[in-house]
């Protein structure tokens, strides 16, 4: 009875790192940091919608066996997380041990209102919680990835820190990158379905004028379309944003209407198979929108 | 004094000489010295800034932390704990008259009517109120408000730290028993349950006060164990006069495969058993003895995407019954041994925000008899029903239900037609439902 006692409390000492991750640019850059010392569990599929998930039991057992869950916070994973975490009867992951890690305690939000209600559609109350799309906050994020990766193994602590290392030297060669491209998308104006890309226009410099859905979850009604076309004659933006799984077949035919350009980002990490970790998650993303 | 001026005048070259050496070594002096304070202060600039940046992370980047202070549920929930209210109102119409329908039981199963009425219903407005209590309990309370005054349904602590796989769930709660019985009525499929919960349960479902113990263990699949002691207090299965004490437990297990991304199977085994004191058998008795209900449940769901997916869900229920059975007109008493089943099966497709969904429910399958005050009984027509509905969902909070049932579960030779137009509303922080 004390031996399984001692083998649950303590702290990971054989075998790998059992890493479950919800969104899949969590599990990438997870990966990046760890990379053969932990086993990364994603739940979310690139092709699903994040804001629409259902706690399934395989996802409930993969969370009974995690050392560490990650999750993109901001309210996001509200539908499925905190039942998750009750539901999956492990001490580790509890809100408050080195065991639940929230990634948005990492980064500077925006958008947040100063007060909200469900009549304005499904708002995020905490602040806009796609920031996956801004590299100055996913910098930090990994940071802290890597902190908690060491204080939950400490063994490998030196292993993960020059992981990060590497990861900030790339990442300095990338901006560098992204910052050419920053300068030829700056000015441009875009319709966007969803508010997704809010980081992005605020990091590359760009603007977002006007949604296709009316409120955050709604789908846009035929008077909205009216407008929106009417709109889009008037203030001639440059292509409707939009990801292949939410909002493409809305952003199509309105295109149609309109002749304006669609332009499909990816909403995370493995949408295609050219979008293999978050560096070129950004890549594709810029690429496309030039 | 003149000669002393005119000296000095004459100092005046030799003096300017010696200093504009000495001014020139001065000012070179001073140039060096501005030079090096000059490089100091551009040092010291880049201090300065190389403090200011390392300095921004702390600043809006910060370590904030909230959501560990904020608890399971996100936003603070120290002060104040997670609140909402569903409010399910239908109107409901019928062929049958409202006080037969009050009395339409199911002969051979249950003598428990319809409790409805025809027109507009409130069947409640249900406050839901969670928060963790600690580091060790989250608290649960459902308490629906009727027009008869508030009741507790459900108040229950879980617990959440206890070594892997193990958790604790007591105080008054409904039971893991079958599928549909811990579900509440907003989250349900249908407007109403099928016609097997009425038959062995009743339309409150197996809500008890007791203590349960479920198990998860480390598996290649989910397979999660349950043990139950419960008050047995349930009317239809137990009764509170049955036997002072505790006199009814319950064992599940629910197992789990998913078969590529889009498609899970959950099912598995229930037993419900116990002391039993009921005037549900038929009109005018009272049977006392014990009561097993066995169940197995299958449920498939698959979900391609967030707009279309497709469940199909069934239940076989066994009840067997052992005791004896008091006729209180005639104060006679019979043994009474019987076993009874039923089953339903239902499907729901779903497309952008509507439902589409049908049901069928049969009772007592493999036999055609049935025990009544110790003769048996023909069945004539087994007791069936056959349901369809569509539903439209405007978001997750607001839901618009139609629903026509065809009712022949009485055996009485006449059809229930019913019709429900359902609204099921609900504000503030909710929970989110399991699979």
């Amino acid at each position: 009875m004390i031996f399984l006692f001692s083998l649950t409390t303590a702290p990971v000492a054989f075998g790998k790192v059992n890493v479950v991750a919800t969104l899949p640019w969590i599990g990438s850059i997870a990966k990046a940091i760890g990379k053969d010392k932990i086993e990364v569990t994603v739940l979310v599929k690139p092709t699903q919608d994040p804001h629409y998930v259902e706690a399934k039991p395989s996802m409930i057992l993969a969370a009974r066996k995690a050392d560490i869950l990650m999750y993109d916070g901001l309210d996001l994973e509200i539908g499925y997380v905190p039942l998750l975490i009750e539901s999956s009867r492990n001490p580790n992951i509890q809100p408050g041990k080195p065991g639940n890690l929230d990634c948005s305690q990492y980064i500077m939000p925006i958008e947040k209102p100063l007060s909200a209600d469900r009549s304005m559609g499904d708002v995020h109350l905490l602040g806009n919680p796609h920031y996956h799309f801004s590299p100055e906050n996913i910098l930090h994020v990994t940071e802290g990835i890597a902190d908690a990766l060491s204080q939950i193994d400490q063994d490998n602590a030196n292993f993960y820190s020059a992981n990060l290392t590497e990861f900030k030297d790339r990442f300095k060669e990338k901006q560098k990158q992204w910052s050419d491209k920053a300068l030829k998308l700056k000015g441009k104006r875009f319709i966007a379905y969803h508010k997704y890309f809010e980081y992005l226009a605020k990091d590359f410099g760009f603007e977002i004028v006007e949604y296709v859905e009316p409120k955050p979850g709604i789908p846009a009604s035929a008077a909205h379309i009216v407008r929106l076309i009417e709109l889009i004659k008037q203030k001639k933006p440059d292509a409707i944003l939009t990801t292949p799984y939410y909002g493409l077949q809305e952003s199509e035919s309105l295109a149609k209407k309109t002749g304006l350009k669609v332009i499909i980002l990816p909403q995370d990490v493995g949408v295609t198979d050219a979008v293999k970790d978050w560096f070129s998650f950004m890549d594709q993303t810029l690429l496309l929108l030039d | 004094m003149r000669i002393f001026l005119c000296l000095l005048f004459l100092l005046i070259p030799f003096s300017k000489s010696f200093g504009s050496d000495d001014i020139e070594q001065r000012v070179k002096t001073l140039e060096d010295f501005s030079k090096t304070q000059q490089k100091t202060i551009e040092e010291q600039q880049g201090v300065i800034d190389e403090l200011k940046k390392s300095q921004r992370p702390d600043e809006g980047y910060g370590r904030q932390k909230t959501t560990a202070a904020g608890g399971l549920f996100g936003g603070s929930a120290l002060s104040n704990p997670n609140i909402s209210l569903v409010v399910n109102s239908f109107f409901y119409s019928s062929n049958i008259s409202g006080a037969e329908l009050l009395n339409r039981g199911i002969p051979g199963f249950t003598t428990a009517g319809i409790d409805r009425q025809k027109g507009f219903n409130l069947d409640s407005a249900e406050l839901f109120i969670f928060a963790p209590v600690d580091p060790y309990f989250n608290l649960y309370a459902n308490i629906p408000v009727t027009e008869n005054g508030a009741t507790v349904e459900e108040a229950y602590f879980i617990t959440s730290s206890l070594p892997e796989g193990l958790q604790i769930k007591g105080g008054k709660f409904k039971s893991g028993f079958g599928r549909i019985n811990s579900q509440h009525p907003h989250a349900w499929d249908f407007a109403d349950l099928p016609i097997v919960y009425r038959a062995f349960i009743g339309g409150e479902g197996v809500t008890e006060k007791g203590i349960q113990l479920t198990y998860l263990p480390q598996l290649p699949v989910y397979m999660q164990l349950g043990v139950e002691a419960l008050q047995g207090e349930n009317e239809a299965l137990f009764g509170p006069d049955a036997k002072s004490g505790p006199h009814a437990y319950g064992v599940f297990a629910k197992a789990s495969f998913d078969f590529g991304d889009d498609s899970t199977i959950l099912f598995g085994p229930s037993v419900l058993t116990g002391n039993t004191k009921t005037n549900s058998v038929a009109k005018g008795t009272e049977f006392t003895g014990t009561s097993t209900l066995y169940d197995i449940e299958f449920t498939y769901k698959w979900k391609p995407s967030k707009v279309r997916s497709f469940i199909l869900q069934s239940e076989y229920m066994l009840r067997d019954q052992k005791g004896d059975l008091l006729n209180t007109a005639l104060s006679a008493v019979a043994p009474l041994k019987r076993s009874q089943d039923g089953a339903y099966i239902q499907g729901i497709y779903q497309i952008e925000r509507w439902r589409i969904g049908a049901r069928y429910d049969l009772l007592e399958i493999f036999k055609n008899q049935y025990l009544l005050s110790g003769s048996e009984q023909a069945f004539g027509e087994k007791p069936w029903r056959a349901t369809g509905d569509l539903e439209f969902n405007l978001t997750e909070f607001s839901r618009i239900r139609l629903q026509y049932n065809y009712d022949r579960s009485a055996s009485d030779g006449r059809t229930n037609n019913e019709v429900f137009v359902q609204l099921i509303l609900g504000i503030g922080a909710h929970a989110a439902h399991p699979f």
